[in-house]
């Protein structure tokens, strides 16, 4: 136990000051990125594990940077959520790494910011001081963007640029938030903060007034960050162009981690206490989540490129996850937060299986899915768990979570809420079962070619291999020419299969396995989260 | 009592044995995996006779303890037996049926998810089944391709509206009540707190039981995927769910018995107009669910046994119509009554066999279905057991009886007399044959007077023996006064369709189809034209939204313009191909600009709203 909480400021910093390896070492070696950082995260992978078995079995850890106390220092905590959360980071971050070793994007620089990513969100995830949270907000911000911005096309660059732009507005706001909680209080400590907080509501008047306005600031820039609608309109074109071997950790964790961030302020610093008290507070989130529910899955319904779809996906079930939050009952909460991890993996893995369709099949929109199931049937049988799953049937991850925000709404009596889950089940439905019919039991129809020729010039995107088997469907590549649908990857023939590792499709199927078995485990993640959860109500 | 031996029955769970057969259907040798199909499905049978009652693995779940997935009683065993003893010959039908393995894995794991619906002890695990069960008889439905696959989406919907509300039903039961408990210690069954849990349950069963105005799944999914399929989709989902109604309302309501009531009625005279062969053996389903939910409604301990009771049997006798009916098919590959005609010279078996369910399902005396459509008649009788409430309802079962006659002459007449055959086809194969005999077999053995129906009786819940326990009465299906009544029965019916006939050979027309056919057309149009109102509207608003998610799907540019050009501030250049013109790609961007307005928007009002 003794040295448990130093394991804290390593898990920031060591991947921090990782990053600057790769580039080092890139003025002498080509390729060492990849090594640097896979060795990096799976250090950082056994020490979070040691470090959640220490919190899972004899509760929270903390360790106060440079020996300052915590009300003028910064604080890291590791409790049940953040421990689950920075969990879910480093594992996701490390799994992710099988797929980028083929799949790539390579590039010495590009590992740089895929640390300096990882620690960023490690950093959010354990930072207990609400001004550090701004800092590790744009440290994860600033390497997002230039890692979508590594995509190959202008596009790319486009949509890290309106990002950029949008996440720095939101940054901003929760900093002018951050700044109204400090005039309040005088601290920026995340657990003295909660103390303090029953006296400010107890006093009112000016700090009271003070603190709404923080709440609004922070909830509307968390808004935009988690990507709800109708603040969103970064993450689809994001999602979307950035590269294949990106998305699955983006969306898995970026939005996932800042979501944590607003659950730790909403319930942490801010205090049950006084969302339920405060006038159309709960209203206003729960009806943002629904919104979001609503809005996200009709367009997802609306899609036909698929990682469009999921990006919107991921707006509705980031939705349900702030509608959860906004509930304020202990069921919802851990409910939301299971939701938080089962989207996650879902999501990390669709994402990478929709990368290695593009890759190894060709297919980036939903009609050009068809009949996958016949010619790639691991992938697709991947992809099918991760749909099922996430329309939440059972056993599933996606399952559990909506189990347990329904359970929540019902025990608050938010009927509306209720029937939006129903209705979100529904669209979900609704988009999975258009790609799952398209890939199982819509052949695959040759596309129409005016211009039989034979091997089709490329961008040269990644694939190397584009002789034999591009041949094998030559027609339909022209087609794809003749549509012009050929710009930002190399899309050659009818996919390449051989470009596909095994680690690209053992990443898909290892989410998938994953997804269904936390169906089982729902019990195990509430009694896990049970403990933080009754703190928090009491 | 119960032989020490048996104990360790407890643990086979039946449908993890049947999921286990469906993965190896897939990776056996066809006939091995079949037969390892069938035999799971037997040794389902065999489990639910032995093992001792009570609750098993009992388990942690979700947090929520003791979460009985298993639970052996007088109904589960029953359902276990029917389900079992089915799906073995349907299994066998299947497989000389050349059903493909991907097919009978699908239908496995649909029987299996079936049976954990019916081997449910709580309504979590129910809930669950539930679940899966849609998603598995979904895949049945669309494995097939073609026209299934609409059809399967919108049975999905349905099922997926359905399911919800059973979910829904059963986290409100837990808010109210605080436990799933659906089965007491004592063997009571529970049922759904009044208000919300119930009304929700009701609501969300009745779309699996086919409520007149919930049905339309029925007859639109059951008549399309491979006739194999058919046989699995009539016999489980449907009698599952009648069974679960029991569960969720064990109190009877007098509604919900008028409404199988409406169920019978409605259901024949669809069935009565319907061309498809599987189609009427569709509308068939929701009248035969009409006599269970109308037992289950009356909820006296007669009712409910003959609910149960026709359950068992509507599992037997409908699914070998079904397999007569697939067989037809398969021979001729016509799927209208009104294209075939003299097939009992070709296929003397099958026409036997379908002889043998007609009978059974129309309940003539010696047949099975005597017996369970008796009871549940003399449930609502108030000249036996029933409430002057019920005498309306004791009309629309009987005319419900005479329907069922009337359109079970008509498809034998059509498919199996009526003139020459057009086809010279082989009769069923030997495990088509076997199947239908076998399950035939039962529905002769369990109707015979003295000899087989008393241990049909004993087989039923409530029933002990042969006598009612709760009444303290006997059964006496084949009594002067119930014969008598089959007799009118019978009579009315032969009568009824000797006066469709009569008027046609006085008219001298050649083909009854054109006095049938038109007389049931301009009769049945008026009232079909009210009566589907509701069914059209359904229906319509469906398909027209499944249609428009299509449409919006192909179309998302036109879809989405459409959409933006009344939307402000939401740029949607025309044809600005920014991403090089992928034809798919949605031009649907919010620039930064509107976003931070509406940032800027949104924040105000929180702002104001907050603070």
């Amino acid at each position: 136990m003794s040295n448990v909480d130093l394991i804290l400021p390593l898990l920031v910093a060591v991947p921090i000051l990782m990053a600057t390896v790769p580039i080092a070492l890139g003025l002498r070696f080509d390729r060492t990125g990849w090594g640097v950082t896979t060795l990096t995260t799976t250090g950082l992978l056994a020490a979070t594990a040691y470090l959640a078995s220490a919190v899972y079995s004899e509760g929270m850890v903390t360790h106060e940077l440079g020996g300052w106390p915590r009300e003028f220092g910064i604080q890291l905590v590791a409790d049940e959520f953040s421990t689950l959360i920075a969990l879910l980071v480093i594992a996701t971050a490390t799994a992710v790494l099988a797929y980028m070793r083929v799949g790539g994007p390579r590039g010495n620089t590009f590992y740089a910011g895929y640390l300096l990513l990882t620690g960023g969100l490690l950093g959010l995830s354990l930072t207990g001081d609400v001004f550090n949270m701004f800092v590790f907000l744009e440290i994860v911000g600033l390497a997002t963007y230039a890692l979508i911005a590594s995509g190959d096309g202008p596009e790319s660059a486009v949509s890290a640029l309106k990002y950029l732009i949008l996440g720095t507005v939101g940054a901003s706001l929760y900093l002018i938030g951050v700044g109204f909680i400090f005039m309040a209080t005088g601290t920026l400590n995340m657990q003295v903060l909660s103390e303090n907080m029953s006296e400010v509501i107890a006093q009112g008047g000016q700090n009271l007034v003070l603190m709404q306005a923080a709440f609004a600031f922070i909830f509307v820039g968390f808004a935009l960050k988690v990507a709800q609608w109708p603040l969103h309109t970064w993450q689809p074109d994001a999602y979307q162009h950035a590269p294949d071997g990106v998305t699955p950790v983006i969306a898995a964790l970026v939005s996932t981690v800042y979501a944590y961030a607003l659950g730790r302020l909403m319930y942490t610093v801010f205090g049950p206490e006084f969302l339920t008290s405060t006038p159309y507070l709960t209203e206003i989130v729960v009806t943002f989540g629904c919104l979001s529910v609503l809005a996200g899955s009709t367009l997802a319904v609306i899609q036909t490129d698929v990682k469009r779809m999921f990006a919107y996906s991921s707006v509705a079930q980031f939705g349900l996850v702030v509608t959860a939050f906004g509930l304020v009952t202990e069921t919802a909460l851990i409910g939301g937060i299971i939701h938080l991890v089962g989207h996650a993996v879902m999501k990390a893995g669709l994402f990478a299986a929709a990368g290695v369709i593009a890759v190894s099949y060709g297919a980036r929109t939903v009609d050009e899915y068809a009949g996958l199931a016949d010619n790639r049937p691991f992938v697709a049988g991947g992809t099918a768990l991760l749909l099922i799953a996430l329309i939440g049937i059972p056993p599933s991850a996606g399952f559990i979570g909506k189990w347990y925000i329904a359970v929540g709404s019902v025990q608050a009596e938010m009927w509306p809420v209720a029937v939006v889950i129903l209705l979100s089940t529904m669209l979900t439905l609704a988009y999975s079962a258009r790609l799952l019919e398209k890939m199982y039991f819509t052949p695959a129809t040759p596309v129409e070619s005016p211009h039989p020729s034979g091997p089709v010039a490329t961008d040269g995107g990644q694939s190397g291999g584009d002789d034999e088997h591009g041949n094998e469907r030559g027609d339909e590549s022209a087609g794809h020419v003749d549509t012009g649908a050929f710009t930002d990857t190399g899309r050659i023939g009818r996919g390449n299969p051989d470009a596909v590792s095994f680690g690209m499709l053992a990443l898909v199927i290892v989410a998938a396995i994953v997804a269904v078995l936390l169906g089982f485990a729902g019990g195990e993640l509430h009694d896990l989260l049970d403990p933080f959860a009754t703190e928090v109500f009491n | 009592m119960i032989d020490a031996s048996y104990e360790i029955l407890a643990y086979a769970y039946p449908p993890l044995i049947v999921f286990a057969a469906a993965l190896l259907v897939l990776v056996l040798p066809r006939i091995l995996g079949f037969a390892v199909g069938a035999l799971s499905l037997a040794s389902v049978v065999a489990i639910s006779l032995l093992a001792p009652e009570g609750t098993h693995l009992t388990r942690t779940f979700l947090g929520f303890q003791d979460i009985h997935p298993f639970l052996i009683d007088d109904f589960t065993q029953m359902m276990g037996m029917a389900l079992g003893f089915l799906g073995t010959f349907a299994v066998i039908y299947a497989y000389s049926s050349e059903a493909s393995r991907k097919l009978a894995a699908i239908a496995l794991a649909y029987v299996a998810s079936a049976l954990g619906a019916a081997f449910a002890g709580d309504w979590l695990v129910l809930v669950f089944m539930w679940e899966i069960m849609a998603l598995t008889s979904t895949l049945l439905v669309w494995q097939y391709g073609g026209d299934a696959v609409r059809a399967g989406y919108r049975y999905a919907l349905a099922h997926g509206i359905g399911g919800s509300l059973v979910l829904f039903a059963v986290i409100a039961q837990y808010a109210a009540v605080g436990s799933f408990t659906m089965v007491t210690e004592a063997g009571e069954t529970v049922g759904f707190a009044d208000g919300i849990p119930l009304l929700l349950a009701v609501l969300g069963i009745g779309v699996n039981v086919a409520f007149v105005g919930f049905h339309t799944w029925l007859p639109d999914t059951y008549p399309r995927p491979h006739f194999a399929a058919s046989v699995f989709l009539a016999a489980f989902t449907t009698k599952t769910s009648a069974y679960v109604l029991y569960r969720a309302i064990p109190e009877g309501n007098l509604l919900l018995a008028y409404m199988g009531g409406a169920m019978a009625v409605y259901g024949v005279v669809f069935a009565l107009l319907q061309h498809d062969m599987r189609a009427l053996l569709s509308y068939h389903i929701q009248a035969q669910l009409g006599y269970m939910v109308a037992g289950i409604g009356i909820g006296s301990a007669i009712g409910i046994a003959g609910a149960m009771g026709h359950l068992f049997n509507n599992v037997l006798y409908k699914s070998l119509l079904f397999m007569a009916v697939g067989v037809v098919i398969y021979r001729t590959g016509e799927n209208d009554l009104y294209k075939l005609g003299g097939l009992w010279r070709e296929m003397p078996l099958t026409a036997i066999a379908f002889a043998i369910g007609a009978l059974s399902i129309t309940a003539v005396p010696g047949f099975s279905g005597f017996i369970s459509k008796g009871m549940v008649l003399d449930a609502a009788d108030p000249a036996y057991y029933g409430g002057s409430e019920y005498q309306a309802l004791y009309w629309l079962l009987f005319i419900g009886a005479i329907g069922t006659f009337l359109s079970f002459i008509k498809l034998g007449y059509y498919v199996f007399l009526h003139g020459p055959s057009d086809y010279t086809v082989k009769d069923s194969r030997t495990g088509q044959t076997v199947a239908m005999f076998s399950v035939g077999g039962a529905c002769v053995l369990l109707g015979l007077p003295v000899i087989g129906w008393p241990v049909f009786a004993d087989l039923l819940p409530l029933v002990d023996g042969i006598t009612v326990t709760e009444l303290d009465t006997s059964l006496t299906p084949y009594s002067t006064g119930h014969l008598i009544d089959a007799l009118i029965l019978i009579t009315v019916s032969v009568i009824g369709f000797k006066l469709i006939r009569k008027p046609l050979s006085k008219m001298d027309y050649s083909d009854p189809a054109l006095i049938v056919n038109p007389t049931g057309y301009y009769l049945g149009r008026g009232t079909m034209l009210a009566t589907t109102d509701l069914y059209a509207a359904v229906d319509n608003a469906v398909v027209s939204g499944v249609k428009r998610c299509y449409w919006a799907g192909n179309n998302p540019v036109l879809a989405v313009d459409a959409t933006a050009r009344r939307l402000p501030m939401v740029d949607a250049p025309e044809r600005q191909h920014a991403d090089g013109g992928r034809p798919s790609t949605i031009h649907l961007r919010a620039g930064i600009g509107t976003t931070v307005l509406l940032l800027t928007i949104i924040l105000t009002v929180v702002i104001w709203l907050l603070v």
